[in-house]
Parts: structure tokens; C-alpha cells; sequence
């Protein structure tokens, strides 16, 4: 098991070392003087003294490979360096920004695994059934529909013609804790909506796979309750699909996320995302960008561990 | 390769669907003259009227050229994008799955990396460098999107190629091209369209999604993104607006994802729902009162008929009636079809949901030696039953047992649903029985999950869980096919040990279509052909001296029953030809008569009935037995 | 075996590489130990042994469709260890297989028309007028009825399956075939009718056969020698008749008396113990594990094939027991 696990670690590092790479690796290869890029944003160019001044600070001036050296020493650090607009701490702003993030991504996970496996697993016992091919035909609308789009409809339908809940915006849970709240609700169910879609789907194909081995015919013959058979031969064993699956679509999960505060003003990881992308602050979206990556490594590595857990059969290989 | 004819009709209505989204946008110019960019402040936010059937936007732009326009960019976007992505992907993968080696290994890893970025983070990143626009965008999303298709391509093309028929074609010497393009490909090309159609939807969605942060297709060009974005501040005066361009997108989203599931349902129709509701069909028909009187009688199925669910369709079991005793071991023998296993599972009132009990009677003798018809028994009865009364044993050891679940807990909760008892005690309970069924070292291999054991051992297990609740009747199907003759010759050796010392007179169902080990093991035999029992009596007498043609043939086909024939002398095997009938082409009259060596014509119009012999030991099927009432072809010919 | 070997194969060897033990060093599972056997024009070799004894092995890696190592491989005159691949594909005319899963050993899009005139363009063979009536020849041959021709796989039964993948082992006229358990997956009554093919044809055509199954009586009927595998070690090799019901080694007397049969009383032989793991083989006799009558010299000395009859070889040290 510790093997195992270190196993996985190993490969996560691995991992986030490649993707800095190519990460870093993408301004050296894009065309002409990355400084001179950067910073002719809307077609004017700057002065010879600005971009001077950046290749500097970025340290573009120094040869390739001490770039690449400072940056993953620098990374490793957290140490993000500063804005090409602003001059500020980049860790300090994603360190500010990134709670507010997770603070939606987990509530619409839980949204959407309480409601999604519960439906899934109902749907897939009795696939071809009525609740099946209901929850079915709503599931094929729902995940057809963009998160934001789904978001501008939500603030349409809820906050304009209902007006039950604010359109956006964002107080501190400390300030006031009832419209922080309140103002969660609107982005974690967009986000989750779309998440639910993906664990009903994957949830529904699981068990309906699962209910079909020969396993669950003997659990079956030796006379267990069927609520029983359910849970300990349908249900467990389709777990392990379902979470491996989750992991792995969490990188569209937290794509979608960035369209989703974006709509709601949720003043999270996007709001800086768009902004930098909008004012080419290079070194702020690669920071945002490695930080989600790093995010969906560590999770997919909890999953695999989780996983093998469930399942004895990853473990002993 | 799919002609017209042969079209599925499943796909007609998604295809037509999917079709006229993607046909309409591009036949903008023959369905409005306006200009999708030509501004016309005056009119802004004007209400539809019959020039400008949407009204117009928040610059006056026509509403409606602007959706089709704008469906133009989007799709063309997303499908040149999904295109590339399609065609690279594929080229990795195939040459990373039939040349193995360091391909294989950028295939597979190069998939995991592009995997950590969330898809429009990655667009993001690259529109920083690079700015916005729709070739920036196709070039993001094809580099985005060919990993998976490799992927998808690499493991589907391994499968494909480990399968006997790539193997073949190697062995005639195929050349490799031929064999990836001929045979390899179209045989993956099932998964990939439906990996194309899941990735144009969400080509669709992130182009979408950009224009509408405003980074995507750069303005004053249309595209649906960029509609939603602009009409969202007037979302108020404007409903119209913002509904259009979220309908347009949400509809095509929609088509393609409806055509992408009925793909994947007619390429794969096990995959999904089909027509199973549940796991069993709980049995139906039942006897006005229990009628077991013999008190050495533990069950009887009594003209036992079954059908499939869908209506109309033949009896897959015509008419089977079985008598089974304590301390009886009853052989059901039959060739594939022939619907033993069938028969054993309705016994146990474990039916595959799409069979359907439509005649005969189930009855069973408890060991509380109260009989019950399995017909008046709801679920909660029968799960008092099953395990703890009857109990079963399966064909596929290596299957039948929980991988995630260790031996011990399987075994634990076998008892303890029958019997109350506390946890120690259930498994120094399965201990003993994992002991008695000859495992050695019981006290370690019990936490022990099923993929350490061997399948000799695992069909062990299910021996000894099978009988951990002392159950009168064992029904074990097949137990021993998936094994190796000397493990076979073990387990039949444990069953028959077992069933000496079980005391309570357990009686045992054996299924199998090896007669050599029904001659070891059973008492009784009763043979099966399609959907009948067509001989039934004493082991030794019939295997001795089968009177149906059809047992003849089974044994007289076996080689080891012709010690003396060797092909190298010329010698061939006395085989029979044909094949068994599948249930909807059975022929009239007898079931066997296009096989039988010894039909005759009256055969054909005669279905004969199961005839008890003179001692009422043995019973068969057949016009022309020694059983068969005299007469009985005269009689029903002139009939006839 | 007058006339020289069609195949001979001297201590054929196949090793797989399975995961890791330490970082670096990959384990390795050997499942051919130094086999030889030659096959002669017209003769049908036998290969049984239970699963995992490395009896597909050796059909596929003759067939050159896995890699292995051997001292010797020559099949007619040509020696396959250092054989061009343009050379070895044109043999492959030579030597076909046949499988035994009748439902995964054809392609279920293409006909069977595409299925054998895939064999025939492959080599080139009755191209054009001829075509046609070689494909009528074929499934004729082999017992179906020329309107099948342009079916798929799925309209046939399983045993039709399998004569459609004897018509296309049998399409490129080879003078060497290796059924992998090719009855194994049929009933009864259907196995009887197959297996009479394969006698007519080898009659027919003296094409060689190397017959693997599991099952000893089927390769008894069939063939003219058997060889008896234990996790892939020859045990024993001799005349059909002879070993089946004189064998000379313990594993093959517990295996034939292991087999249920309806006619011969049951004297079994007890076998003790699993099947080792091919990752821990016993030391010495590699059956010594479950052996009845081992001893502790088995353990010392990997037992030699001794001849013990005519053409008759047997891999024991102890000559005394049978
Ligand atoms: N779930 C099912 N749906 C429809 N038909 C079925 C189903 N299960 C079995 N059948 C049909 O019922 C008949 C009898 O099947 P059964 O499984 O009892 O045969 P069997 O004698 O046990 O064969 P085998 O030796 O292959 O196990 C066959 O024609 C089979 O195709
Ligand atoms: S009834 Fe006629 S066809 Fe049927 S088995 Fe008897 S002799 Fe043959
Ligand atoms: S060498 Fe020894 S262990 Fe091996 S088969 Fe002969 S007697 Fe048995
Ligand atoms: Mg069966």
C-alpha cells in the first residue's frame, strides 16, 4: 500500500514538472521577443524602455536554461513573481482568490454527488424503467446546455423574473454570513448541475454494468436483502468507475467554473484569469493556470488512492 | 460499408435532426438578405416584424442573420477543429497500437498531461500569447483534442488486434498496412465517431464560451458566444435576445449529443438499457395448494414453461417437470441452449428479467419440511429461501465471486442472512467450512480477495458458502467446465464426499454437458434438447442403454467412448449432422426429427409426449422407444 | 518419421516480462522451457496439458505471431530464426492456424466472401475468373452451402464459425496447420462433426496438423503422436495409443485417469496441491510439487526425456513406477 502510494506520488510530481515545463516552454517558442508581445496589447506598442524594463523583471534577459532553473525553483516556492500590470505579489492574490474558488467547486460537488448518484443508481437498477427514461431525457437536456449559459439563464429566471436570489456579486461569509450564502447558492448550482449530469451518466452506466456480473447473481442466491445486494455488490463496486471518472472530468469542472464566477462576479481565480488574459499579464495567467493544474493533480492523486482502497485488485496488480 | 437498406432506424431521427442544425447556418443566404455586421443604431433593440423575424440587437443588427452567421463560425470551428483533431489522434494511436514501443508511450502520456489542463484554461493561455481569433481557436482546440483521439484509438486498436480474427489475418500474412486500414479500423471506427461527435459538442461549448468572455472570435464577426455576452446587459427590456442565441446553441449542442448516444446504443446495444427491468422475473404461475406428499421429495418443477418477454416470441422451455429426492444426486445434461441452466434458475426464482414464466409449478420442501410454491412467495420470502433452503453453485469461478470484497466477508454475510449470529461466530463458521471443503491453511486464506486464489480454489468457496446454511437442495451448473481435468476430478471428488456427509439427505441438481462426469457423479439423469426433456431414469440404465436417438448420439459422438478410432487409421467418429434448433425454428412433430437418424414420417406430424416405461423408472420422448404406446403413430397419423 | 521433418524445433524457449521487482530490473515469467519436437509431412502432432502449460505458446510462436528463442527452427528446409520477413510472409502460404473461439476468430463486418478471398489476395492466389469457383470449392470443402458466402459471422452457429475458419486456414492450400483447441468450444454432436472434417482433410490432402487441446481423448483420436506439456516442459511424447493408455510419465497418468469417462471404471490417480505458480517453479522435476511417487532425488536434477519405447520419451527419473 505505502508503495503504492508513493508510488503515485512520484508520478503526480512527475507530472507537475512536465507541465511547468511546457508551461514555461511556451514562451521561449512563441514567434519574436515574448516582452515586445506581451505588451502590445490592442496593436499600439510600447516604449523601448517598457519592454526593456519587463524583460527584465521577467528575467528574460538571462539565458534560457537559468530561466527555466529560477522558474521551477521559483514555482516550487509558490513564489509566483509579480504582475506585468500591477507590479504585485501574484501568490498573494491567488492565495487571496483561491478559496473563494474551491469554496464553489466543493459545494457543487457535493450538490451534484447527493443528487446525481442517488438518480444514477435508481436509473440504472431499472434501466428502461419510468424514472429512468425520465431522468434520463432531462439529464441529455441539462448537459447540452453550457454552464454559462445555464448561468444567464439562472440569473434571468431567478434573479430578474423571480428575483428570489441576487443576480451575483460577493460578500465575506464573515461580514455577513446569510448573503454570502445566499449569493453562493446561484454558482454552486451551476457548476454542479453540470457536474451531476456527467456523475448521473457515469453513475447510471456503472451500476448497470455492475448489476450484470456474475457476483451479484450469487449474492443474490444466497438470499441477501436486496437492499443489500445493492449497496455491497451493485453499488461498491461501481464506486471506483464513478470517482476515477469524476477526477477526471474535474478539469472541466474547473474550466467551467471560470465562465461561471465570471457571470456571477464571484471575485474568485477567474475574475483574475480574464483580466490578466485581457491585459496579456503572462506571468499571472501561468501562475492561475499551473495553480488548477497542480489542484487537479493533487485530486486525481487522492482518487487513485481512494480507489485502490476500494478496490483491492488496483493495490496488488 | 452500411447500405441504405440496412440503415438503423434508431439513428434516422438524429441523423435528420442533427442534419438540418448543421445544413440550416449555412444556407444563411438563401434564408435571409441581411447582413449579419451592418449596424443600424436607429433600430435598436427593434421587436420582430415580418422583414426581421427576431428584431433586431442592441446595435440594430438583424437578429436572425446573425444567428445563422454566427452558427457558421461556430460550427465551422468546432468541426475543423474536431476534424484535425480526429485525424492526428487517430494516426498516433493506430501506429502506437499495432508498433508498440516509444510511440505507444507518447500516446499514452501525452493524453495524461493535456488532461490536467482544464480545456478553456489552456485556450485562455494561448490567446494570451497569441490573441483572440477563429484560427487561434482551431489551432488550440486541435492540439487540445488529438490526445484524446489517440488514446481513445490506442487502447481500442490494442483490443482490436489481440482479437483471434487480426491474429488470423497476420497468419495469412496480410500486409500491416492492409491489416490496420482493412481490419483494424473499421472495427474501432464505432467508439471514435462517437468520440467525434462527444468532442465537436464540446468544441462548440468552449468556442462559445470564449467569445463570450470576449476572447474568442474577434468582432464585428458573429458568433453565438459573442450574441449572449452582448445581450446579457439588456436581458431586462430584451428577453428575446438573450434566449435566441442560447436556444441556437443549446439545440445544436443537443443534436449532436442525441446522435452521439443513439450511435453508441446501436454500436453497442448491451451497453444500454435494453429490455431487462430487473435483475429477476420472480415466478408466476402457481398450484392451487402445495402437493408434495412424498416426504423424500425436496422439489418439483412440474411442466415448467418459459418465454421471452418480448410478446409473441416462442417457449425457450417448452415443457420440463423434474422430481428431485434427498440423497439424490439428478443430472441435467444437454448440449449449449438446450435450457438447463434456465430450468435450475427458476427453481431458485432467480430468472433473467427478460424470461417470463408463463405455465407449470415450482414447489419446494423447507427444511422446516413445509412446502411452498415459489409462485405464492413474495421477494421477501424468497430471500428467506434462496441460500438457506436451495443454494447454487455457477460455471465461472472466477467470476461468480465479489473481487473487492474479501473471502471472508462473502462468506460471513451468506450466513448470517440466514442465521442470527454474531460476527466471530459466522467466520469460525466459514473457517470449518472452508476446511471442509479441503483448503488447506483456512484460517489465513479466508481474508484473502478472490484474485489470489487459483479457480479450483475459488469454486472451493463457493462450495463451502453454498452449503453454510445446510441447505436440502444444491444446484450446481456446470461447476466444473471452466477447470482443468484434474481440478474437475477434485472438485466432483469433494462434492461427492460432501454429499455423504452433509446427514440432512442434501439432494443435488448437477448440470453439465460432459457425461463422462455425470456417469461419476449422478444417480438420475434427465436429457434436455432444445427447450424439452427428452429422456429422463436411472443414471447407469440410461447411459448403459439410452433409448432416445438423440442420448444415443450424444454418447456415441464422444471420442472417448471410441477407444479403439483413430483418424491416422482412416477412422471416423459416428457423428450426426445438423445442428439444435434455435427456439423459433423449431420443427413441427418431433424437435429432433431433421436430426434423427431414425425418423420417420409420421415424425413430422406427431410432437411426442414424455413416455413413462412399464416400472415407471425411466421416461422418453421418442415415437419409436420401447416406452411409446403401441399404436401411437397409427392412432395420431390417421389423426393427422 | 522416415522422411525429413516438415517442422523441427529444438529447445524453444518464450519468456514474458511482467511489471517490476525493484526499479530497474524487470521480472520475467518463463513459460517454455527448451521444447523440441519435429512434425512430420502428414502427421498430426498432439499438444496436450492443462491451462497455463504453454501450449498456445508454441502454435503461435512456430507461427512466428510472438516472438521466442529457439537453437533450431526449420520448417521445410528454411530456417525460421533467420528468416527475411519478405521470405516469411510468403511462407506463411505454408502454415495457418485455426482458433478456438469461433465467435472471436472472425471479423463480424466482413462476409465470408471477404473473409476468404482475403486469404487468396494475400498470396495472390485464383485471382479473377477464378475466384469464384475456388471460393465455392472451399465452403463446399468444409461442409456449407455456397449461398453463405455473402453472410456475416453472426447468421452462423458456432460450429459453422469454425468451418469457415478451417475453409480459411485451408484457402491458401497449406501444408501445415495448428489448431488451437479448435473443438474445444463446441458441443458435442458438432465437435464429432468438425473433428471428421479434419480427419477427411488431412485423408484428402495430407496436410500436418498440430492438434492442441485439453481434452485427451479428442487428441487421441486425432493424432498420430502426443506430447504431454506441464508448465512448459515436455513431460512426455510418444504414439497416441501408446501414451494414452500405456503412459509412461505420473502427470500423464493422472491426467489420463482424471479424465471422466462413461466406460472405463475410475481408478484415480490423486494428484496433491495447486498447479505452482509459474513464478516459483520447483526446483528439479518441475512436477515433482504434486507428484505421487516423488522422491527428494527429483529435486536435485531436471529429469532428461528418456526413451522408454518405440518413438516413445517420457521426462521421469523413476522407470520403476509404470
Ligand atoms: N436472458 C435471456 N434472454 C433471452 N433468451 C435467453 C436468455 N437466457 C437464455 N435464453 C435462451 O434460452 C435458451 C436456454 O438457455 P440456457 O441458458 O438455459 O441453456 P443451457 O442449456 O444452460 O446452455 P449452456 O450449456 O450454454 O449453459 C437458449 O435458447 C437461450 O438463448
Ligand atoms: S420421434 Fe421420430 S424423429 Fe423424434 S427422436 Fe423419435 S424417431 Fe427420431
Ligand atoms: S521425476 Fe520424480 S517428481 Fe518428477 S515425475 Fe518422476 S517421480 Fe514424479
Ligand atoms: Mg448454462
Amino acid at each position: 500500500m505505502l508503495a503504492f502510494i508513493s508510488r503515485r506520488m512520484a508520478a503526480a510530481v512527475a507530472m507537475l514538472l512536465v507541465i511547468g515545463t511546457i508551461i514555461f516552454s511556451l514562451l521561449i517558442i512563441v514567434p519574436g521577443d515574448p516582452a515586445e508581445l506581451l505588451l502590445s496589447t490592442g496593436g499600439g506598442s510600447a516604449s523601448a524602455e517598457a519592454i526593456a524594463n519587463l524583460r527584465v523583471n521577467m528575467g528574460l534577459d538571462k539565458p534560457v536554461l537559468t530561466q527555466y532553473v529560477t522558474f521551477l525553483y521559483n514555482t516550487a516556492r509558490l513564489d509566483f513573481g509579480t504582475s506585468i500590470v500591477d507590479n504585485g505579489s501574484i501568490s498573494s492574490v491567488i492565495a487571496l482568490r483561491l478559496p473563494r474558488t474551491l469554496e464553489i467547486i466543493i459545494a457543487g460537488t457535493i450538490f451534484a454527488l447527493l443528487l446525481a448518484i442517488p438518480a444514477g443508481t435508481a436509473a440504472g437498477l431499472r434501466a428502461g424503467g419510468k424514472f429512468d427514461i425520465a431522468a434520463s431525457a432531462i439529464n441529455a437536456l441539462l448537459t447540452s446546455i453550457p454552464g454559462f449559459v445555464l448561468g444567464t439563464l439562472f440569473i434571468f429566471f431567478f434573479a430578474q423574473v423571480l428575483g428570489w436570489l441576487p443576480a451575483g456579486g460577493y460578500v465575506a461569509f464573515a461580514a455577513n454570513p446569510m448573503q454570502h450564502l445566499q449569493m453562493l447558492v446561484l454558482p454552486a448550482l451551476t457548476v454542479g448541475l453540470h457536474l451531476a449530469t456527467i456523475v448521473f451518466r457515469m453513475t447510471r452506466a456503472s451500476v448497470l454494468e455492475m448489476r450484470g456480473h456474475d457476483w451479484v447473481r450469487t449474492a443474490v442466491a444466497k438470499g441477501l436483502r436486496r437492499k443489500r445486494v445493492v449497496r455491497r455488490h451493485i453499488l461498491y463496486n461501481a464506486l471506483g468507475p464513478i470517482i476515477t471518472v469524476v477526477g477526471l472530468q474535474l478539469g472541466i469542472l474547473l474550466g467551467s467554473t471560470v465562465l461561471v464566477e465570471f457571470i456571477y462576479n464571484w471575485p474568485g481565480l477567474s475574475g483574475l484569469l480574464v483580466s490578466a488574459v485581457e491585459q496579456r499579464d503572462y506571468p499571472t495567467v501561468r501562475a492561475v493556470i499551473l495553480t488548477v493544474a497542480a489542484i487537479f493533480i493533487g485530486i486525481n492523486l487522492v482518487i487513485d488512492i481512494l480507489s485502490s482502497l476500494l478496490d483491492p485488485r488496483i493495490r496488488l496488480q | 460499408m452500411m447500405s441504405v437498406r440496412n440503415f438503423p432506424k434508431r439513428m434516422i431521427l438524429p441523423s435528420l435532426f442533427l442534419a438540418a442544425l448543421i445544413i440550416i447556418p449555412f444556407a444563411a443566404p438563401l434564408i435571409t438578405a441581411d447582413d449579419p455586421v451592418k449596424i443600424a443604431v436607429r433600430y435598436r433593440l427593434a421587436a420582430p416584424d415580418l422583414e426581421h423575424w427576431l428584431g433586431r440587437d442592441e446595435f440594430g443588427r438583424d437578429r436572425l442573420a446573425r444567428v445563422l452567421y454566427g452558427g457558421q463560425v461556430s460550427l465551422t470551428v468546432a468541426f475543423v477543429a474536431t476534424t484535425i483533431a480526429c485525424i492526428i489522434g487517430t494516426l498516433f494511436g493506430l501506429v502506437g497500437a499495432y508498433f508498440r514501443g516509444p510511440s505507444e508511450f507518447v500516446t499514452s502520456r501525452l493524453s495524461d498531461i493535456v488532461l490536467c489542463f482544464p480545456p478553456i484554461l489552456l485556450a485562455l493561455l494561448v490567446v494570451t500569447l497569441f490573441g483572440p481569433g477563429s484560427v487561434t481557436l482551431v489551432a488550440v482546440l486541435s492540439v487540445l483534442y488529438f490526445p484524446t483521439f489517440a488514446r481513445i484509438t490506442f487502447s481500442e486498436a490494442l483490443r482490436v488486434t489481440s482479437l483471434d480474427f487480426v491474429e488470423a489475418s497476420r497468419a495469412l500474412g496480410t500486409p500491416s498496412y492492409r491489416i490496420v486500414l482493412g481490419t483494424v479500423l473499421p472495427n474501432i471506427a464505432g467508439p471514435l465517431s462517437v468520440q467525434y461527435s462527444l468532442t465537436a459538442a464540446a468544441a462548440i461549448t468552449i468556442e462559445s464560451g470564449l467569445s463570450f468572455l470576449g476572447l474568442g472570435v474577434v468582432p464585428p464577426a458573429p458568433s453565438w458566444g459573442q450574441m449572449i455576452r452582448g445581450a446579457r446587459q439588456f436581458m431586462n427590456q430584451d428577453p428575446l435576445g438573450i434566449m435566441i442565441p442560447c436556444a441556437a446553441l443549446v439545440l445544436t449542442i443537443y443534436a449532436i449529443n442525441f446522435f452521439c448516444d443513439r450511435l453508441r446504443d446501436t454500436l453497442d446495444p448491451k451497453g444500454t438499457s435494453g429490455s431487462s427491468m430487473d435483475e429477476v422475473s420472480k415466478p408466476k404461475s402457481r398450484a392451487n395448494a402445495p402437493t408434495i406428499k412424498d416426504p423424500d421429495v425436496v422439489a418439483v418443477i412440474n411442466n415448467l414453461r418459459l418465454e421471452t418477454a418480448h410478446f409473441g416470441t416462442p417457449a425457450v422451455i417448452e415443457d420440463v417437470s423434474l422430481t428431485l429426492r434427498a440423497n439424490q444426486c439428478t443430472a441435467l445434461v444437454g448440449e449449449s441452449g438446450s435450457g438447463k441452466s434456465l430450468s435450475s434458475l427458476a427453481l431458485m426464482g432467480l430468472l433473467p428479467g427478460a424470461i417470463r414464466q408463463v405455465g407449470g409449478t415450482l414447489q419446494l420442501r423447507r427444511k422446516s419440511d413445509e412446502v411452498v410454491d415459489l409462485g405464492f412467495l413474495d421477494a421477501r420470502r424468497l430471500e428467506d429461501i434462496r441460500g438457506n433452503d436451495i443454494a447454487m453453485i455457477f460455471q465461472e469461478p472466477m467470476t461468480s465471486l465479489n473481487p473487492i470484497h474479501k473471502i471472508s466477508d462473502q462468506m460471513i454475510e451468506a450466513i448470517t442472512a440466514h442465521r442470527p449470529m454474531s460476527k466471530s461466530d459466522a467466520r469460525a463458521h466459514a473457517i470449518a467450512l472452508l476446511k471442509r471443503v479441503g483448503m488447506n491453511d483456512a484460517e489465513r486464506r479466508i481474508d484473502s480477495y478472490p484474485d489470489q486464489m487459483s479457480g479450483g480454489m475459488r469454486q472451493r468457496v463457493m462450495i463451502g458458502m453454498a452449503l453454510s446454511c445446510e441447505p436440502r437442495l444444491l444446484i450446481a451448473d456446470e461447476p466444473t467446465t471452466a477447470l482443468d481435468v484434474t481440478i474437475q476430478a477434485e472438485i466432483i471428488e469433494l462434492l461427492q464426499t460432501l454429499r455423504q456427509d452433509q446427514g440432512n439427505g442434501l439432494s443435488l441438481l448437477f448440470i453439465s454437458h460432459n457425461l463422462g462426469v455425470v456417469a461419476d457423479i449422478a444417480d438420475r439423469v434427465a436429457v434436455m434438447y432444445s427447450g424439452l426433456i427428452v429422456e429422463e431414469g436411472p443414471a447407469a440404465q440410461i447411459l448403459r442403454d439410452p433409448h432416445h436417438p438423440y442420448t444415443r448420439a450424444l454418447i456415441e459422438s464422444m471420442p472417448s467412448s471410441h477407444e479403439e478410432l483413430n483418424s491416422a487409421r482412416g477412422d471416423r467418429l459416428p457423428a450426426i449432422s445438423g445442428t439444435p434448433p434455435l427456439p423459433s425454428a423449431r420443427p413441427s412433430g418431433c424437435t429432433f426429427r431433421d436430426r434423427c437418424p431414425i425418423a420417420l414420417p409420421a415424425c413430422a406430424h406427431i410432437r411426442p409426449a414424455l413416455y413413462p416405461s412399464a416400472d415407471g423408472e425411466r421416461a422418453v420422448r421418442c415415437l419409436r422407444a420401447p416406452e411409446a404406446p403401441a399404436g401411437v403413430m397409427n392412432h395420431q397419423t390417421e389423426a393427422a | 518419421m522416415t522422411a525429413a521433418p516438415l517442422l523441427d524445433v529444438r529447445n524453444l524457449k518464450k519468456s514474458y516480462s511482467i511489471g517490476r521487482s525493484g526499479l530497474f530490473s524487470k521480472r520475467s515469467l518463463k513459460v517454455l522451457h527448451d521444447v523440441s519436437f519435429s512434425v512430420a509431412p502428414g502427421e498430426v502432432l498432439g499438444l496436450v496439458g492443462e491451462s497455463g502449460s504453454g501450449k498456445s505458446t508454441i502454435g503461435r510462436a512456430i507461427l512466428r505471431l510472438i516472438e521466442s528463442q529457439s537453437d533450431v527452427m526449420r520448417f521445410d528446409g528454411q530456417d525460421l530464426n533467420s528468416i527475411s520477413p519478405v521470405r516469411m510472409r510468403s511462407l506463411r502460404k505454408q502454415m495457418q492456424i485455426i482458433f478456438q473461439d469461433p465467435y472471436a476468430s472472425l471479423d463480424p463486418r466482413k462476409t465470408i466472401r471477404a473473409v476468404l478471398s482475403e486469404a487468396l489476395d494475400a498470396h495472390g492466389l485464383h485471382k479473377g475468373a477464378a475466384r469464384v469457383p475456388r471460393l465455392i470449392e472451399l465452403v463446399t470443402l468444409v461442409g456449407l452451402d455456397p449461398s453463405f458466402l455473402d453472410r456475416r459471422p453472426h447468421e452462423f452457429s458456432g460450429g459453422q464459425r469454425q468451418r469457415i475458419g478451417i475453409a480459411r486456414a485451408l484457402a491458401v492450400e497449406p501444408s501445415f496447420i495448428v489448431c488451437d483447441e479448435a473443438v474445444s468450444a463446441l458441443d458435442v454432436s458438432i465437435q464429432a462433426q468438425v473433428l471428421n472434417l479434419l480427419a477427411d482433410l488431412r485423408a484428402k490432402t495430407g496436410v500436418s496438423l498440430m492438434f492442441i487441446s485439453h481434452d485427451l481423448s479428442v487428441v487421441r483420436y486425432i493424432s498420430d503422436r502426443v506430447m504431454v506439456l506441464y508448465l512448459g516442459r515436455v513431460m512426455e511424447v510418444g504414439p497416441a495409443d501408446q501414451v494414452h493408455f500405456s503412459p509412461k510419465h505420473p502427470y500423464t497418468a493422472a491426467l489420463v485417469s482424471a479424465e471422466p469417462s462413461l466406460h472405463r471404471e475410475n481408478r484415480r490417480i490423486r494428484l496433491t496441491g495447486e498447479i505452482p505458480s509459474p513464478l516459483v517453479l520447483p526446483s528439479g522435476c518441475i512436477f515433482r510439487s504434486r507428484c505421487p511417487y516423488a522422491q527428494p532425488a527429483c529435486a536435485e536434477t531436471v529429469p532428461p526425456l528418456q526413451t522408454v519405447g518405440d518413438q516413445h520419451q517420457s521426462a521421469c527419473l523413476r522407470t520403476d513406477i509404470l
